[in-house]
């Protein structure tokens, strides 16, 4: 009897256990690889699908048939998940998930670029330009809340960064003082944040909504009163020069892209390098999660709280301040009212999506540039899939891959938390 | 106390942003200094008021295209008062109607057919009270006077022309958000490309706007230049060499990349003349299809304030005939564009005016 008892308890609890999440993982990418294989594949025309290496039509492609592309790449997600579903592959966990997710991807272009080209260099080079200010966003995010400090006003960081960048760079006919004033646009915004959510202990959320509105409003009242009166005296602003790194630029595709674009690309990458090494690797980076994580047992060992969370407020609202200087001194060459459009709020996003590590953060704006990106180029070729719908990809993507992919999103434990000492 | 103390803060921070913002649309502090004590002697005076839409004033396009109109209107018959309001949101319609409704004014105009559903409302209410709204029609209401716009009819030669100066056989447009006023003029453009097409034997490609599905490329917004690039961008990927934004602020975008392209690629404005308007960037515009709000508003304005009745089942439709749409000088490309491609452009618009060449679209006025 007794053994029959713990037999049957055992049976339960691996029951339980059956739906790990690698497990439903691989439910998942099961589910679309017989999708892509069936529905992408049967639509797909047997035509060729050329994928260019360069910024148009010319020059050398990849090629594949789209309706045999579309089938094999199915497969392989669908294996992938089969792979993952059976428990047989669950080391392989990250490796098999981005497999399934970049053939699930591949599967559905090659049914869409059939019969037509998609331009490689183009396309990547436009989802890392829509991305840009996400992951500048993005890592504002993650120095402010790794402190321990919510920062919803990237957003008003980023409106004042662009007005910064637009007013100072015409006023100085400079692009590089377009960014100072870009920077220093972003920083009002942080100091703000800083004195009212770490001096005056004000609910942090509430007050980042309450400096969106403040900037939103005083960019728009000085657009309209003061830039609207003379757009050639305040509202031209130069644009950042594109640097070309000789010899990396030669490379095919990547080169192009990554080594043959504006600082601020530049600038965006070496901040995830930096940010990723200075959280796990320096001193500062320690303490900056200690206070994120426990203020009151960091100052019992002599942390300085409250200013390495102002330290960090402020560097971070530099780097959103930079980002704001994107739609200014990048995408186009004036300010305009609410020219941001949500961005911030997309980068928070971003952060969230990225678990609030540098490295995932940079993933999640990159594949939300990419989803746009993709958006706009399949409704440019006449896509049979409705505009409606290819506009809410990088949404429905989000969703899909928050709630089944990420897994579970942990906050730093003392963010938002106002720190009172004593 | 701190905490007490910081809310007070974030409280003024916060009444200064919608302060500001409010300020930022708010009156224009000359223009209209004289409208408050202009209500003791109402009986020469006539008051023309206008509603903006949410665009604002200077919104470089329809709204501040009517209230050009006002002021023309106001220089030419001196009796003429006028003054504005702008709307924030869309929840301002109403109320800023019936408030001008209060204030006596003569003559009500609302911008934008967004607001059709609000002057619908109050014009209902207010039988007696004369009102204007341009870009759509109210047909239960007599006393509204609906000033409508044929756009696709300018669209039509800006298709033809972007058809006939492309040099690559591809060209492109997009839309700021799939509405009528947007769509009427990818339509046209669309066929005239067509027309090009059947006329010339040529396969020019039409990009971002299919006619038969009504489908094609939109920026989902009206501000967000950023994306009015990307899309140009992809374009231009695509082998376009002329682009057409419908999308007011987003296709500043477009106008900027094309500047920077260095000449790789022109741009065909829309609404009011981009050498005007956007200036700026009036080296990359090959031409604009012009909707002529101006003269509308002005003329109704004058006919009110000389006590002529504004026939509201009549309305004004903006045609090529009457100039109230028409394409705009081609600027710093007079020199480009053949000789012969202007003059079939003359003969086309010759046969649309002449009811030869039919255009159509499922967005026109009817």
């Amino acid at each position: 009897m007794s053994t029959a008892t713990v037999d049957d308890l055992t049976a339960v609890a691996e029951v339980r256990k059956f739906w790990t999440r690698d497990r439903k993982a691989g439910l998942v990418f099961t589910v679309l690889g017989v999708v892509a294989m069936g529905w992408f594949g049967a639509l797909a025309p047997a035509e060729t699908a050329r994928f260019t290496l360069s910024e148009d039509a010319s020059g050398a492609a990849l090629e594949i048939n789209g309706q045999l592309g579309a089938v094999l790449f199915g497969a392989i997600a669908a294996a992938a998940g089969v792979g993952l579903l059976t428990g047989a592959a669950r080391r392989w966990l990250g490796q098999l998930m981005g497999l399934g997710i970049v053939c699930f991807v591949l599967s559905f272009l090659c049914w869409q670029v059939a019969g037509k080209f998609m331009p490689l260099v183009d396309t990547a080079a436009g989802s890392l330009e829509l991305a840009l200010p996400l992951i500048l966003g993005a890592m504002a995010g993650v120095l402010c809340e790794r402190s321990g400090v919510v920062n919803v006003a990237i957003e008003g960081q980023f409106l004042m960064g662009a007005f910064g960048a637009a007013l100072v760079g015409t006023l100085a006919a400079n692009a590089w003082f377009g960014l100072l004033g870009a920077l220093v646009g972003g920083l009002i915004i942080a100091a703000l944040l800083a004195v009212l959510s770490i001096r005056y202990l004000v609910d942090q959320v509430v007050a980042g909504i309450v400096l969106n509105l403040l900037a939103l409003g005083l960019t728009g009242f000085l657009y309209e009163r003061l830039m609207q009166t003379d757009a050639a005296k305040y509202n031209e602003p130069p644009q950042l020069p594109t640097w070309r790194i000789p010899g990396l630029a030669e490379i095919p595709v990547l080169g192009p892209v990554v080594f043959d674009t504006n600082p601020l690309v530049y600038l965006a990458l070496a901040l995830v390098v930096i940010i990723h090494f200075g959280l796990s690797r320096t001193r500062w980076g320690l303490r900056t999660r200690a206070v994120g994580e426990h203020p009151t047992a960091a100052d019992t060992v002599g942390i300085r709280v409250l200013g390495t969370r102002w330290r960090n407020v402020l560097v971070a609202g530099l780097v959103a301040g930079a980002g704001g200087a994107y739609f200014t001194e990048v995408a186009t060459g004036s300010f305009n009212k609410n020219m941001t459009s949500g961005a911030g709020f997309i980068a928070l996003a971003a952060l969230i999506f990225g678990r609030w590590t540098p490295v995932g953060a940079f993933g999640a704006a990159l594949f939300f540039g990419f989803a746009n990106k993709l958006a706009t180029y399949l409704s440019a070729t006449g896509s049979s899939v409705p505009s409606q719908f290819l506009n809410m990809l990088p949404y429905v993507a989000t969703i899909i891959a928050v709630a089944g992919l990420v897994g579970r999103v942990r906050a730093p434990a003392a963010d938002g938390k106002p720190y009172v000492k004593g | 106390m701190r905490p007490v103390r910081g809310m007070r803060i974030v409280a003024a921070l916060a009444v200064g942003g919608l302060a500001l913002s409010a300020a930022a649309c708010g009156d224009a502090p000359d223009e209209n200094n004289n409208a408050g004590g202009g209500g003791a002697k109402p009986a020469s005076k006539y008051t023309a008021c206008m509603v903006t839409d949410i665009g604002g004033i200077d919104d470089k396009s329809f709204n501040a295209s009517a209230w050009a109109g006002i002021q023309e209107a106001a220089k030419e018959q001196t009796n003429i008062d006028p003054k504005y309001v702008a709307s924030s949101s869309e929840q301002d319609y109403e109320p800023n109607l019936n408030q001008f409704v209060n204030q006596k004014c003569n003559f009500i105009l609302a911008v934008g057919g967004l607001m059709a559903d609000a002057t619908k409302k109050v014009a209902l209410a207010h039988p007696d009270q004369q009102f204007g709204i341009v870009d759509s029609v109210i047909p239960e209401a007599s006393n509204v006077f609906p000033m409508q716009f044929d756009t696709a009819q300018a669209a039509f030669l800006a298709g033809y022309l972007a058809a006939g100066y492309s040099k690559t056989g591809k060209v492109a447009t997009y839309g700021g958000l799939p509405i009528p006023p947007v769509t009427i003029f990818m339509d046209g453009f669309a066929d005239g490309v067509a027309y090009y097409n059947q006329q010339k034997g040529k396969n020019v490609q039409v990009l971002g706007w299919d006619k038969a599905k009504q489908n094609g490329s939109f920026a989902q917004s009206f501000t967000e230049q950023a994306k009015g690039k990307a899309i140009s961008d992809t374009f231009v990927a695509q082998g376009a060499d002329v682009i057409m934004p419908v999308a007011g602020g987003t296709g500043l975008g477009t106008a900027a990349a094309a500047q920077q392209s260095g000449g790789k690629y022109s741009v065909i404005w829309v609404d009011q003349d981009g050498c005007n308007s956007a200036a700026q960037y009036c080296s990359t515009f090959l031409s604009t299809v012009v909707k002529n709000i101006k003269d509308a508003v002005k003329e109704a304005v004058v006919k009110g304030a000389k006590g002529e009745k504004l026939d509201a089942s009549a309305g004004f439709i903006g045609t090529l005939a009457n100039n109230g749409v028409s394409l705009a000088p081609f600027h710093e490309f007079d020199s480009k564009v053949p000789a012969e491609l202007k003059s079939e452009l003359d003969q086309v618009k010759q046969d649309i005016i002449s009811g030869k060449i039919k255009v159509t679209s499922p967005a026109q006025p009817k």
